[in-house]
């Protein structure tokens, strides 16, 4: 898992991209017009996204289609599980701990009225 | 092309939201979260402690913690692995409304195999007719509202220390 994961797609225009390909392969023109951002930010965005394993790009005439690659996305779900685990045990102690010091007012409550 | 369940768009793949609700009064909810004995009750993973060496708790305030392995299992693990027992953490308030809204910037950087990044945390608590809802939602990825709030945060710190050298 690398930290540029989520750095590539901490851009908005870029989660644009990525959103807009998520209905299939695409010419760069045909997302100009869906992200309507101009051809050079668009090309830059793609290239950012085919660096960092997002997309991959096969040439068709004078065109070049773009497509996603599944292994980033299955590293991000890999990430957002681990870290759901992690907190989701957090969460547990949380509660206890809550309870903890619940249970100590009440006891010292008790000792105070008796 | 790879098929892309529905509703798993980039948007909510990167976050996460938890959710739960605790009998117990909501100033006991806050001091968990904001004092030196709350954290180091609840914060550390299993086999970990956690101590505070300092805490801070208003926008650009820092909390600065040790966390250290204490279980011989996850210690010996570690040793193998050539990782340090113990290390420092550093998270950065960004929001602070006593007792409901918390938010802070820190670096998710302890789970084995992941690189060090910013995640955003923000906490919710409101007092509700079950107990007290606490409602926590992480963000992997900084948009540009919390990039200029943490930068705001910031902004902050500098005009106090401005003002403090100059004083």
């Amino acid at each position: 898992m690398h930290a540029d994961v989520f750095q590539t797609l901490a851009d908005p225009t870029r989660r644009r991209i990525v959103e807009a390909l998520l209905t299939g392969e695409q010419a760069v023109n045909d997302l100009v017009e869906r992200v309507s951002i101009h051809q050079s930010g668009v090309s830059r965005h793609l290239r950012i996204l085919h660096d960092a394993g997002f997309v991959q790009m096969r040439p068709k005439g004078a065109q070049r289609l773009y497509s996603l690659r599944a292994e980033p996305f299955r590293e991000l779900d890999e990430w957002v599980t681990a870290y759901r685990k992690l907190w989701e045990a957090r969460l547990d102690r949380f509660g206890e701990e809550l309870e903890k010091r619940q249970r100590a007012r009440a006891a010292k409550r008790k000792e105070g009225s008796s | 092309m790879i098929k892309h369940p529905r509703g798993m768009t980039a948007e909510n793949r990167r976050r996460i939201r938890l959710e739960r609700t605790y009998q117990a009064p909501i100033e006991d909810v806050w001091e968990l979260w904001t004092t030196k004995a709350g954290i180091e009750s609840w914060w550390g993973p299993g086999g970990f402690r956690v101590v505070v060496k300092s805490i801070d708790v208003r926008p650009g305030g820092k909390l600065e913690y040790v966390m250290e392995a204490v279980d011989p299992e996850q210690i010996a693990f570690m040793k193998q692995s050539g990782m340090p027992t113990a290390h420092d953490a550093t998270l950065t308030y960004v929001e602070v409304v006593a007792p409901t809204r918390l938010a802070y910037v820190h670096a998710a950087d302890f789970i084995p195999g992941v690189e060090v990044y910013d995640v955003s945390h923000v906490i919710e608590i409101a007092e509700t007719a079950d107990g007290v809802r606490m409602t926590l939602t992480f963000d992997a990825m900084h948009d540009e509202h919390w990039t200029n709030m943490a930068k705001a945060g910031w902004e902050q710190e500098l005009d106090k220390l401005g003002r403090a050298l100059t004083t």
